[in-house]
């Protein structure tokens, strides 16, 4: 335990240290602060435009992180041999896999949070979108002022719910999709793992409004449901198979909810946020089987 | 304490898989306290060799086992040190942020002195707070072999630990060797510099087409050298080579080469 504890350390100082992460890190950022400038394009809305501007900044940049980083992780040990003097200890290779992608999980959580900071700031200083979540007074003894008065007290503010929880979303995402970049990268090239894990994400992302298209449709005629519609049956059928089998990664995009400030009930976070971890686990447990089987050399 | 036996390696090369032959047949055992010399051309399988021994690569057949344990089992590194041929760290660390993560990779606790210790025995103490990609290539060898003789192993492994140094590096790396060697601790490495031979080995194995051709004791591999010399006498030496241990290691290398 102590040593994949200390293989998550070294893991993301390194990650941390890497040009790529810096560079996706910064040009989210810009983005995120730019977000003002973009909602003054717009007339109404002007809210609603920085928040989706700013969600997609953060969430592409970390699906970013999340691929490229998680395709060059063991890859890139094993290219340039740093690997040598790790798995050469007593070390078992899973304890170093773990560390390894543990490592980039932190760094993805990492830059998550600072740009959800960021986000914040942003939205702190245009005072939009933002819930007052309580007051203090700011004298001891000053509680006999009426609320309100801003001279007298500090007024909190936080982001809604829905961007919360967006956030922890984006995170899960980037792990996920970082798991499927590391599995590729143990059978594949690095350019290759890349080009997988994006194909992955593509295919996720729009498998759910594909499966919506080729599902019958059914109309209720003269008291009878009757199919007026229906698909290619092989199409729909393979359009059925990519659904079950690729993860789907569309219920983790929810921007609109947050765009409107809906709040999302607590079992469909539990529920997606265990969907994302079990698949990620699979994922790993995949990852960790190839890897102890490959010859390093 | 190492023990190979009949371990084979091959590698599927091509389009189709064609099968290749890295390693065959190869039985040997590297004594305890030893310093053993493996020899051999470019591509004999030294490199492939190590690796199974390390465990990084699995034997396509036959078995290694270190102090008892299969070299796949990660147990079979608690006491093992190994420094790769052309060693290379991560990005953006320093010499210490490396060498203090290693050290929490071992078994054992390694406090702040014995890593200092460590780092001044491979001569890169000087250089610990430097990043490591900022290294020459002699500082990243030696911050490499600081790494595998942290914790005190009683087995190092050192894959072509000489190539690609400067006379100076070669130098005072062959003076740690004979720093470890004092320690009586178990060295196996690999070379194909035929003059390291005398000068640091106990014993000798030659390696030639993935296929154990020799594996003596250095005097035994001296005398035979000798009487080869004698009968070799009439024959243009390779100038290159000046004692008969030399000429003798290149010869079988020679004769033995398929192509």
């Amino acid at each position: 335990m102590k040593k994949i504890l200390y293989g998550i350390m070294y893991s993301f100082k390194e990650i941390k240290n890497s040009k790529i992460f810096y560079s996706f890190l910064i040009f989210a950022l810009i983005l995120v602060s730019g977000s003002y400038f973009v909602s003054q394009t717009s007339f109404i809305n002007q809210g609603r435009i920085m928040v989706d501007f700013s969600i997609f900044a953060i969430s592409i940049f970390n699906i970013f992180i999340g691929i490229f980083i998680g395709a060059s992780a063991v890859y890139d040990d094993i290219e340039k041999k740093s690997i040598f003097l790790s798995i050469t200890r007593p070390l078992k290779r899973t304890e170093y896999l773990i560390g390894r992608f543990l490592g980039l999980a932190a760094a993805i959580i990492f830059s998550t949070i600072i740009m959800m900071l960021i986000f914040y700031l942003v939205l702190l200083i245009m005072h939009k979108f933002i819930v007052p979540a309580g007051s203090i007074a700011k004298a001891a003894g000053s509680g006999v002022k009426p609320a309100g008065v801003s001279s007298a007290t500090f007024t909190f503010y936080l982001l809604p719910q829905p961007l919360i929880i967006q956030g922890l979303f984006i995170i899960i995402e980037s792990i996920f999709i970082s798991a499927a970049a590391l599995l590729f990268s143990l059978i594949t090239s690095k350019a290759l793992a890349s080009v997988f894990a994006i194909l992955v994400f593509f295919i996720g992302n729009v498998s759910s409004r594909m499966n919506d298209l080729v599902r019958p449709v059914k109309k209720i005629i003269n008291g009878k449901v009757v199919i007026v519609h229906q698909a290619n049956h092989v199409l729909a059928h393979i359009v059925r198979f990519i659904y079950t089998v690729l993860p789907n990664f569309s219920i983790f995009n929810i921007s609109s909810e947050a765009a409107y400030k809906v709040n999302i009930a607590s079992d469909v976070i539990f529920y997606r946020i265990v969907y994302g971890i079990c698949y990620t686990a699979l994922l790993f447990i995949i990852s960790s089987l190839i890897f102890q089987r490959k010859d390093i050399g | 304490m190492i023990e190979i036996k009949n371990a084979a390696k091959y590698f599927r090369v091509g389009f189709f898989g064609t099968k290749k032959n890295a390693v065959e047949d190869l039985s040997l055992d590297i004594e305890e306290g030893k310093v053993t010399g493996f020899f051999g051309p470019n591509g004999a399988g030294k490199s492939t060799t190590i690796k199974m021994i390390v465990g990084l690569i699995k034997p396509s057949g036959g078995n290694i086992k270190i102090n008892g344990y299969d070299a796949s089992d990660y147990r079979a590194r608690l006491k093992l040190g190994y420094l790769p041929e052309n060693p290379s760290f991560p990005r953006g660390l320093k010499g210490i942020e490396i060498i203090n993560y290693y050290s929490k990779l071992l078994n054992k606790k390694i406090n702040k002195d014995e890593i200092d210790d460590t780092l001044k025995l491979a001569g890169i103490f000087y250089a610990k707070n430097i990043q490591a990609h900022k290294y020459s290539k002699g500082m990243t060898q030696r911050l490499a072999l600081a790494v595998s003789i942290l914790g005190d192993p009683e087995i190092l492994i050192f894959d072509e630990p000489l190539s690609g140094l400067d006379p100076i590096g070669r130098k005072e790396f062959k003076d740690i060797i004979f720093k470890l060697k004092e320690r009586k601790k178990t060295i196996f490495f690999s070379s194909h510099v035929l003059a390291d031979s005398k000068e640091l080995c106990d014993r000798i194995a030659v390696l030639v087409n993935g296929r154990l051709i020799k594996n003596e004791n250095l005097e035994d591999m001296e005398n035979e050298a000798a009487g080869y010399a004698e009968e070799r006498r009439d024959y243009r030496l390779p100038a290159e080579y000046s004692t008969p241990l030399e000429i003798y290691l290149y010869d079988l290398m020679l004769k033995s080469r398929k192509n």
